[in-house]
């Protein structure tokens, strides 16, 4: 794994298929209403290589979290994928088109392979259950043979997130908002997935706890080697923590590139309107 | 999005031991469960003795004499011309309870149920006391009602939680729909259709009565075949309607659930739909409905006095019945005390089993 992430930052801002672990081709999502309808993202063409950290930005209702939404087949009606295909090659598996996966087969795809970092401000956590088997659950449905190894795997999880192992048997209603985002983060790398996509990882969170979060997520990578999608909005998350950006607007893609590169030369309009819209100590907006 | 601070480890602290003179405030806030338990068990005893004073007082205000209606009765079985004397009315008075005034008639009549859990004497049967004759009535009524209201609670349960899951199919909407019609129908209304086809025009059931004659009562393979047989139309008519509205209920409280956000990141996580149904989604929502069931079970006390009339069932509704046409306050007042007693004990269990089946729950600070 480790080397896959030396190679991918070697070839950053390069245009090669052969290491991605999903290749997004002309896709678009469609949410029909009363009113006529609306499509959300339109003819999207992106890949993921493995072992980086891809960021999707663009501003509220630009498609990102639609893409994240579709991505992970959670898309609910009025949400439809009207076109395209998401190519995705997990390892040790035979590559498959996510959006034609259906049943069995996309939920045994789910978390050992492809697993989703949600919101922390977000009730993602079962209120009722312990986050000890918020763990187990997941770990035992996709890897029971690690049924043993509980006990030493969850406080190792929660211990790489900077969480106490006490933290194993606390409800979610006990936790903060920047202790939740911590234990999605375990609960999202436990089986060692191929593909993180996490949606507003920091959203709704005090400037400092952000900073945490993105470093924690940082670690995650160099630890477990996942490969991550970051959806944000905020383009300091992007400068702080992805090694390329994907900028969407108006559900297209309107530039992708290594990130220093689209900071310090950003193609699009659009694009230099976001990063110009990052609040800095000192300058004067407008 | 409230940090709440975890929940206190009783540990010895310094704090606490220096203040030895605040020896009751200390041990609850040590044991927050134990002192809740204990204060709600005194609410329960403040509870019970109110109920059953108001209880006591308002049976007292029932028109008409019961012991004129008794000494009528006595005097129609026995024969018994002669006109009764001062002195045997007197006696009868006493020995119902309905001599001095209205408080020593309550204190009497406490005293006697507190410690001897004593009723006094029923006037249908006299001289058996009331208890004895609402005690030969309550299994049926227990075995019956009890059984039915834990049959359709439960097939409510699981029905309701399946509709509210699958909403917008077909199947679902069929259920619900039905569910909606049929929930308010009165259980007689039901019974009389199920006698109508089951006991006269196919001949299947029987129709009255708890268990045949014929047949000996016992621990007998025949006499609890017989005891089914003859319960399964009373049940059934009960069973029936009750799940429906637990259908329904179960359903309504389902539904917001499962927009929920812990509910998408199941699905996400890959877990088996049963398990996201039972663990994510029924877990987070079925607690009122055991507050609610805890509240139904006094209806059985009350509420099917027409199923058992129906079907000549020898339970608790029919021996209210009698009670009240024969005026006999005893027994009236014994199972209006039996149905709050009931309701009361069921109501403060699932109190104090809350906090056990939802962590959120808590009483205590």
């Amino acid at each position: 794994m480790s080397e896959s992430v030396k190679e991918s930052a070697k070839h950053k801002g390069t245009a090669s298929d052969s290491g991605s672990v999903l290749e997004i081709k002309g896709l678009d999502v469609t949410y029909s209403t009363s009113r006529g309808d609306v499509q959300a993202v339109r003819g999207l063409d992106l890949a993921v290589r493995r072992g980086e950290i891809l960021g999707i930005a663009g501003e509220s209702g630009s498609g990102k979290s639609t893409l994240a939404v579709a991505l992970l087949r959670l898309l609910k009606p009025p949400g439809k994928v009207t076109a395209g295909s998401v190519m995705f090659r997990p390892a040790g598996r035979s590559p498959v088109d996510l959006l034609k996966v259906n049943g069995e087969e996309l939920r045994v795809l789910r978390w050992s392979a492809l697993s989703y970092l949600p919101q922390g401000s977000m009730s993602s956590l079962n209120p009722v259950m312990r986050v000890q088997d918020q763990f187990k659950d997941v770990i035992l449905e996709h890897a029971p043979a690690r049924k043993d190894s509980l006990g030493e795997l969850i406080p190792r999880l929660l211990s790489q997130v900077g969480l106490e192992p006490r933290v194993a048997r606390m409800y979610p209603h006990e936790l903060s908002g920047g202790m939740k985002q911590r234990v999605l983060m375990a609960i999202a790398v436990a089986l060692e997935p191929d593909l993180v996509i996490a949606d507003e990882p920091t959203t709704a969170m005090d400037v400092t706890i952000q900073r945490v979060i993105l470093q924690s997520l940082a670690d995650l990578r160099t630890d477990f080697g996942v490969t991550l999608m970051v959806i944000s909005h905020d383009m300091g998350v992007h400068a702080q923590l992805a090694d390329r950006v994907a900028v969407m607007y108006e559900g297209r893609l309107v530039e992708v590139g290594d990130v220093r590169q689209v900071f310090k030369d950003p193609q699009d309009p659009y694009t230099r309107q976001l990063i110009e819209s990052i609040p800095q100590v000192g300058r004067r907006t407008s | 999005m409230t940090a709440e601070a975890p929940p206190a480890v009783a540990t010895g602290n310094s704090q606490e031991s220096a203040s030895p003179a605040s020896g009751v405030r200390a041990w609850m806030s040590r044991h927050p469960l134990a002192a809740y338990a204990v204060r709600r068990f005194g609410l329960y005893l403040v509870e019970l003795w109110g109920a059953l004073t108001i209880a006591f007082f308002f049976f007292r205000l029932m028109p008409g004499d019961p012991i004129q209606t008794l000494i009528q009765s006595l005097q129609q079985n026995y024969i018994y011309n002669q006109q009764a004397s001062a002195e045997i009315i007197a006696r009868y008075r006493a020995e119902f309870g309905l001599d001095g005034n209205l408080l020593s008639q309550y204190l009497v009549y406490m005293k006697k149920l507190i410690l001897h859990g004593d009723l006094g004497p029923s006037l249908i049967s006299y001289p058996t006391p009331a208890q004895d004759v609402i005690l030969r009535s309550l299994p049926w009524t227990i075995g019956l009602l009890g059984i039915a209201a834990v049959l359709s609670w439960i097939f409510g349960l699981a029905l309701g939680a399946v509709a509210g899951w699958r909403r917008g199919k077909l199947g679902s909407r069929i259920m619900t729909n039905l569910s909606i019609a049929l929930s308010h129908v009165p259980f007689f209304f039901v019974a009389l259709i199920l006698v109508y086809i089951f006991a006269y025009s196919l001949g299947w059931l029987p129709a009255r009565s708890a268990y045949d004659s014929n047949i000996n009562p016992g621990f007998s393979l025949a006499f609890i075949g017989s005891l089914l047989k003859y319960g399964l139309l009373p049940g059934l008519s009960i069973v029936l309607i009750g799940t429906f509205g637990w259908i329904l209920s179960t359903r309504m409280l389902m539904v917001p659930v499962l927009g929920e956000d812990y509910l998408v990141y199941a699905e996400a996580k890959g877990l088996k739909p049963w398990r996201i149904l039972t663990r994510y989604a029924l877990r987070n929502c079925y607690l009122p409905q055991v507050t609610a069931f805890g509240i139904s079970l006094g209806f059985i006390f009350n509420g099917n006095v027409l199923v058992e009339q129906l079907f000549n069932y020898p339970g608790l509704g029919t021996t209210l019945v009698t009670a009240i046409q024969q005026l006999d306050f005893n027994t009236i007042l014994g199972v209006t005390d039996i149905a709050i007693f009931s309701v009361l004990t069921a109501v403060l269990l699932l109190d104090l089993l809350l906090p056990l089946l939802d962590p959120r729950v808590k009483y205590w600070k």
